[in-house]
């Protein structure tokens, strides 16, 4: 007896000073300072492609909301607020802690988070030659120029935060105007690094036609192009687009598209709603449908709903069809874009003439006649954006576009249910300001 | 450590050389209860020694008393402790005990192997018996059991749907990040309460699993397995605990075998759910019709009304009456050496939505075993098969399933039943057919769970003025959780989508703990009692979870090979602890009790998981009715306490990394920046707390009250922030925060009459915590996850203000707009024995106070679907005060004498037979976000809690 409880006192004190635990590791996902140095270059592709896949996120919310505030269409869906805050419903303002702002505000910021964390890790490792490396700069410091794009269309005059590399230090908030201008320096350095590099990687099919260091340059340029539109600096539109796929007489889809699939992990086609689905719809707004041109083929972005739908009193007797399934690609930017990004150009430094020829362009390419209004600044104008809000309809244009023009207010959309208000810009989110 | 071994050893040799004192003379005798039945298992001592015997199997004690005249001490659960002086003279005294009312004699496990005469304690702790858990009505859940019950014990149901789905807090908030729900530990085993989601929300749009309404898995737990459940509320009581106690701990005690005539008691259950309350729908006229939704819509209205097709959806969905039918055999018996426990028990239920419900099938055994008069050996195992099917509750986006928020954009004149083909028309104004989901889609899930626990207590050293004890326990709880959702291809919102859904989930948790103390009493000749222990416990946790889906289902199909898009993923989480403890606690004739203690804790969740972190208690407990100046006779007891004591809370599995997501793009991996900024410097968030208070028992111990105020302070509090997003993380998880909880808790226990004909026994618990943010880090925040933004109304997160309001948009920025937490809350017991045989129990349960935001109201505000009833309502904040009849039962007894059986129990009863509250909605309990962090206070489109009568049985052979 005696002994056995020796041996277990003798256990005890052995458990009590053996007792170790391992330091602790991820077992779900790797960490991430794991490519912090000498990524290989499985890893850096890995970073690509998660790159590619997360500026799809959070783009169903880039489109939802300005669209709805510019009244291209209402998101009728199980969430009130989007028909109640983004239509400012009796006066009501945006909320800075609300999905339809972080959603979208997030992930392109997540995309710019993990392009840095590309660069920096093509800076501790020797695993890709120096031409590769300028590769994939070229192509991390253009993504992060079109994420930080949509972030200042979204903010406007509220700015935009752009040093952000260290999480640590964010930057401060710049006005709108540096913001542009540091967007068109990204651009610039992206180019730089394009210009003789080599890509050791492969981009997906979306990019056909753009997927080597020329043609991703391409695609660098008309983004660049259409921000230095944005920003006003119609003198240099032209120059930049020259460098572009811009092509006053080609195809107007031609461009990079985001892809979607139905593979294991991936997502669908956020913008894309079920022909006649209840509860779910992208709801086009009756002033699409009644002021169109008739043989307008662009009305074919739109399909009559069975029953018509109502929620929140909002009507609507539309619904989208602007992508046919749920695995459609969405164009990243397209030549279509870029002879509007011309014609507003020509039309801002009032080369009527040439305004003229590209909307000419644009109007033969959906069957209609050639335009016959007048050439004051405002008739082009008025031209520019009619144009812009059927062929850009639900691609997050016409708010913008709208702010650009001073007339996203209530003087220029309809105003649906009395009380409601027309926003000009989203706030700067809660979290940034804390 | 050394030379400490090498000390140990040479008392242990030194110790066991020593022989038991020998006696004088034996004392002898019988211990029986008031109507003459023999006690078995009384527990007799020689008073101020630690000589102690107990009676055998005919109620017979004999012990050695090692002096002419001593005083033995008789101690018995629920029985009043009876002094007897015995000479040489007159060894032989037969003894008869008193129940016990006020349980000051009751033994309250404080330690992790030693325990605490009430009547000694100095911090509360709240006790349940078997008898005020389940015997007034039938429970569903042991969690849910117990509201009302004890004081300073907040239970939210956050989902009504039969199997539980509760949040159980003790003394407010402890932490925002997920671990507010108290340790449980049943017989010693560490038993997972883990809420588990299905991944419905993949088919829901759910923003995370917090919204499925999951149960939580004490719901695996048979009430009717119960003997007490003790719950250690705070710091100062549950130190002992350390790391994983910052929530409070929950002991539970299964019952164990009496030895004697065997004993076989048979029950059967058989009961209803039905819906407390039904908001109502929106009624409309033709008129009406036309003026919200226009002419279109009209002419749909006049065509149903015309063909006599206008539906009350709400009854249509929440309108079943659910059987429930229990049935519980029990078997104990024994001899003086073995005894055990048999439990057997089935519950099936069916919820107030079709095709909804819940099972348990439950079996026990607890075998206690004494080898010798020194070393005991118990074991206590449980299996439990449970299943539930608990559909779609709650919020969702797009999902169509959720019925609540169906309902609310369904208007009564869609027609939604199937054609004579069996086709379900699409939902005209939403996402989905409610009556398709219900009768198509599931959300159900099985568990099949050991639970085990060892315990072996030797006693080393036995002498007449002190005993060593080695007492060690350990134990397991393991158990596999699956789930299965499907949602046809048919559903509207799949059609053209992900054409189908089905998820299947395979969660793995085992839990292991074990634990091992030397417990030394030494009874010193002035009248003091050292009692020392020394121990070491260690745990380790390993979860499973893998969930496989798939979507682009085939027809009819219903196995995840059968689809187009297939995915699965793994999360793999392991914890693992291990504390040292040393515990001393002196006692001076049951007058002055003092406790000193610290256990010392590391961690696998800690940054270091190898640094210790000391968490110390003290306790002083003055009784002050035991001492020579005390002469009034009016006080049975009068007693005044304090104490002080500190526990912890290691992050969430995870919080130590920063990691990539995986993503996928036509069919191509990446890694993308994740939401969470991980700190991998993490410690133990601490709390500390100091409670006070008296506990005074009068008029024959008729009357007591037991008034405790407490203090606790959180600081180090880990929480998820909201980062400035552009730094490409969503949230950080930083310590920076102090949370101090204040309260007050009082109980009154009362019994007025007391004859043989009418016994009443009446009970009030009255209790309020506030919670407030002392200190803070950073400037204020919303914290994510707990609600939908500032917009609609939100936590947030302020230096000085409480913790627990709920805050919106303001003229000047976010402003208070609401508050959870309740004012106060007032349970009021009854036990009425009459006629000898009767048994009339009732609990009544107030909660004044505390706002619920209530966004099932905007929803069908905006679906039209509001009954005119609730128009004048502004705002959706609303008081969600109430009083609620929550158990009430009568039971006769009658005893045959009859060989076969000794007698039949016959009852009714009831739980939320009646509630009275002006809140709207269906209940004015509600939690969306389920039952972790700052979960109460918001609704959206709950499953409707149900009220449940029974009808008993019971036969005892």
């Amino acid at each position: 007896m005696k002994n056995k409880f020796l041996y277990i006192l003798v256990l005890f004190c052995l458990i009590t000073v053996s007792c170790e635990i391992d330091e602790q590791v991820d077992p779900n996902a790797p960490s991430l300072n794991s490519v912090a140095e000498n990524a290989t270059p499985q890893e850096l592709n890995l970073l690509v492609n998660g790159i590619l896949a997360s500026m799809r996120t959070g783009y169903g919310e880039y489109v939802t909301g300005p669209g709805s505030i510019a009244r291209e269409m209402y998101r009728f869906d199980a969430d009130p607020r989007n028909t109640e805050d983004l239509l400012g419903k009796d006066g009501v303002g945006l909320d800075n802690n609300t999905f339809y702002l972080t959603s979208p505000y997030n992930s392109r910021y997540r995309v710019i988070k993990t392009a840095n964390v590309l660069l920096d890790a093509l800076n501790n490792t020797t695993s890709v030659t120096e031409a590769e490396k300028e590769g994939y700069r070229g192509f991390a410091r253009t993504i992060q120029g079109l994420m930080y794009t949509q972030v200042l269309n979204m903010l406007g005059s509220n700015g935009i935060r752009f040093d952000v590399s260290d999480p640590e230090i964010l930057g401060p908030f710049l006005s709108e105007a540096e913001g542009w201008q540091r967007i068109q320096v990204l651009f610039d350095q992206a180019a730089d690094h394009l210009n003789g590099a080599s890509f050791a990687f492969t981009l997906n099919d979306g990019w056909s036609g753009f997927s080597d260091p020329a043609g991703f340059l391409q695609v660098n340029r008309a983004l660049a192009a259409r921000a230095l539109a944005r920003a006003g600096l119609y003198e240099a539109v032209e120059g930049t687009l020259s460098s572009s796929f811009y092509d006053l007489n080609g195809n107007l889809t031609t461009g990079p598209k985001m892809v979607f699939s139905l593979s294991s992990g991936d997502i669908q086609n956020p913008v894309f709603r079920v022909p006649n689905e209840n509860g779910n719809q992208l709801v086009v707004h009756n002033r699409f449908i009644e002021d169109a041109i008739s043989g307008d083929s662009r009305l074919g972005k739109f399909s009559a709903r069975a029953i018509p739908t109502s929620l929140d009193s909002l009507n609507g007797t539309h619904q989208t069809a602007l992508y046919p399934s749920n695995v459609s690609p969405i164009d990243i930017i397209r030549n279509e874009e870029l002879i509007f990004i011309y014609a507003e150009a020509q039309m801002n430094l009032n080369n009527a003439g040439n305004f003229v020829t590209a909307m000419n362009v644009i109007r033969q390419a959906n069957g209609l006649d050639d335009y016959s209004g007048g050439t004051s600044m405002e008739e082009m104008i008025d031209e520019y954006l009619f144009q812009r809000g059927y062929s850009f309809w639900g691609e997050a244009k016409l708010m913008f576009d709208l702010r650009t023009y001073g007339r996203l207010n209530d003087a220029n959309l309809p105003i649906d249910r009395p009380g409601d208000i027309i926003h000009t810009q989203f706030p700067i989110p809660l979290a940034e300001n804390q | 450590m050394k030379v400490m071994k090498r000390n140990w050893l040479i008392a242990l040799v030194w110790l066991s050389a020593m022989g038991m004192v020998s006696a004088q003379y034996d004392a002898r005798g019988k211990v029986t209860d008031s109507s003459g039945e023999p006690l078995i298992s009384v527990t007799v001592i020689v008073k101020g020694t630690a000589i102690g015997v107990s009676t055998d199997i005919n109620g017979d004690y004999s012990i050695g008393v090692p002096t002419d005249q001593a005083t033995l001490e008789f101690s018995y659960i629920g029985y009043k402790v009876q002094e007897l002086t015995v000479t040489s003279d007159s060894p032989v005294n037969n003894v008869t005990m008193a129940e016990d009312f006020t349980e000051l004699e009751e033994v309250v496990v404080t330690g992790l192997a030693t325990g605490v005469k009430r009547s000694n304690l100095a911090n509360t702790v709240a006790s349940v018996s078997s008898k005020e858990l389940t015997g007034v009505t039938t429970q569903q859940t042991v969690d849910g059991a117990l509201y009302g019950k004890m004081t300073g014990v907040n239970i939210v149901s956050s989902n009504g749907a039969p199997g539980g789905g509760i949040a159980m807090r003790l003394r407010g908030i402890s932490s925002l990040s997920g671990n507010n729900q108290p340790l449980w530990i049943i017989d010693g085993v560490y038993m997972s309460n883990a809420e588990i989601p299905s991944g419905s929300r993949f088919a829901s749009g759910a923003n995370s699993g917090s919204e499925e309404g999951a149960s939580n898995r004490i719901a695996d737990l048979n009430p009717n397995d119960i003997e007490s459940i003790e719950v250690l509320k705070g710091a100062a009581a549950a130190a002992i605990y350390g790391t994983r106690a910052n929530a409070g701990v929950v002991i539970v005690t299964t019952k164990k075998g009496q030895s004697g005539k065997s004993k076989i008691s048979l029950d059967q259950d058989i009961g209803f759910n039905t819906i407390i309350k039904k908001v109502g729908r929106r009624q409309y006229t033709s008129q009406d019709v036309f003026d919200r939704f226009g002419a279109e819509e009209q002419a749909r209205f006049d065509a149903a009304q015309a063909a006599g097709r206008i539906f009350d959806y709400e009854d249509e969905i929440y309108g079943e009456t659910g059987g429930i039918l229990d049935t519980r055999l029990s078997v104990t018996g024994g001899n003086d050496k073995t005894s055990f426990f048999l439990g057997g028990g089935r519950r099936d239920e069916n919820g107030i939505i079709k095709n909804t419900g819940f099972e348990r099938n439950s079996i026990r055994l607890n075998v206690n075993h004494k080898i010798s008069d020194k070393v005991k050996i118990g074991i206590n195992s449980n299996y439990v098969n449970s299943s539930a099917s608990r559909s779609f509750t709650g919020n969702e986006n797009e999902g169509g399933l959720s019925y609540g928020y169906t309902l609310a954009f369904t208007r009564d004149w869609n027609d939604l039943f199937p054609d004579e083909n069996g086709v379900y028309p699409n939902n005209p104004t939403y996402a989905g057919n409610p009556i398709f989901v219900r009768d198509q889609a599931r959300n159900e899930e099985t568990n099949n769970r050991f639970i085990t626990g060892l315990n072996l207590d030797i006693t080393l050293m036995q002498k007449s003025n002190q005993v060593l004890r080695w007492a060690s326990s350990g134990g397991a709880d393991f158990f596999l959780n699956e789930t299965f959702v499907y949602v046809p291809e048919l559903h509207q919102s799949q059609v053209g989508n992900d054409n189908g859904f089905i998820g299947v989930g395979r969660n793995k948790f085992s839990n292991r703990n074990f634990q091992s103390f030397l417990v030394h009493d030494l009874y010193a000749s002035n009248g003091i009692r050292f009692t020392t222990q020394a121990g070491m416990s260690y745990l380790k946790f390993d979860r499973d979870f893998t969930f496989a889906q798939t979507t682009q289902l085939n027809p009819g199909q219903t196995n995840l090979s059968q689809g187009g898009t297939q995915e699965t993923s793994q999360t793999i989480e392991t914890e693992e602890d291990f504390g040292i403890i040393v515990q001393e606690e002196i006692n001076w004739n049951d007058r002055i009790i003092a406790n000193l203690g610290v256990r010392f804790d590391k961690s696998s969740l800690n940054g270091d998981p190898n640094k210790m972190y000391a968490f110390p208690r003290a306790s002083l407990a003055l009784n002050l009715n035991n001492f020579d100046f005390w002469s009034s006779d009016m006080f049975d007891q009068f007693k005044l306490r304090v104490a002080y004591g500190q526990t912890g809370s290691s992050a969430e599995f995870g919080s130590l990394f920063t990691s990539f997501g995986t993503v996928n793009i036509d069919g191509s991996a990446g890694l993308s920046v994740n939401g969470l900024q991980g700190k991998a410097d993490l410690e133990p968030e601490r709390s500390s707390e100091l409670e006070f208070g008296t506990d005074i028992s009068l008029l024959d111990n008729k009357l007591g009250f037991e008034i405790t105020y407490y203090i606790r302070n959180v600081e180090n509090l880990i929480y998820n922030r909201s980062l400035p997003t552009s730094s490409g993380f969503s949230n950080e998880i930083r310590q920076d925060l102090e949370l101090q909880n204040t309260g007050l808790e009082v109980g009154i226990r009362y019994n007025p009459i007391a004859t043989s004909n009418l016994n009443w026994e009446t009970g009030v618990n009255f209790w309020f915590n506030r919670s407030t943010v002392e200190d803070l880090g950073v400037p204020s925040f919303v914290p994510p996850g707990t609600a939908f933004g500032l917009g609609l109304g939100s936590f947030f997160i302020d230096q000085g203000s409480s913790i627990t309001a709920l805050w919106g948009n303001g003229e000047a920025g976010p402003e208070i707009i609401g508050e959870t937490e309740p004012d106060f809350q007032l349970g009021w017991f009854n036990q009425i024995n009459f006629a000898k045989d009767f048994d009339f129990n009732f609990l009544l349960h107030w909660k004044q106070g505390g706002d619920v935001l209530n966004l099932s109201r905007l929803l069908t505000n905006i679906g039209g679907t509001t009954p005119q009833e609730l128009d004048d309502l502004e705002g959706f904040i609303e008081d969600a005060s109430y009083i609620r009849l929550r158990e009430v039962g009568l039971r006769y007894k009658l005893k045959l004498n009859s060989n076969i059986i000794d007698g039949i129990r016959l009852g009714v009863s009831g739980r939320n037979l009646l509630t009275i509250t002006n809140y709207s909605s269906y209940d004015p309990e509600t939690s969306t976000k389920g039952g972790t962090g700052l979960s109460t206070g918001i609704e959206v489109t709950p499953f409707p809690t149900s009220k449940q009568l029974y009808f008993h049985v019971g036969f005892d052979f």
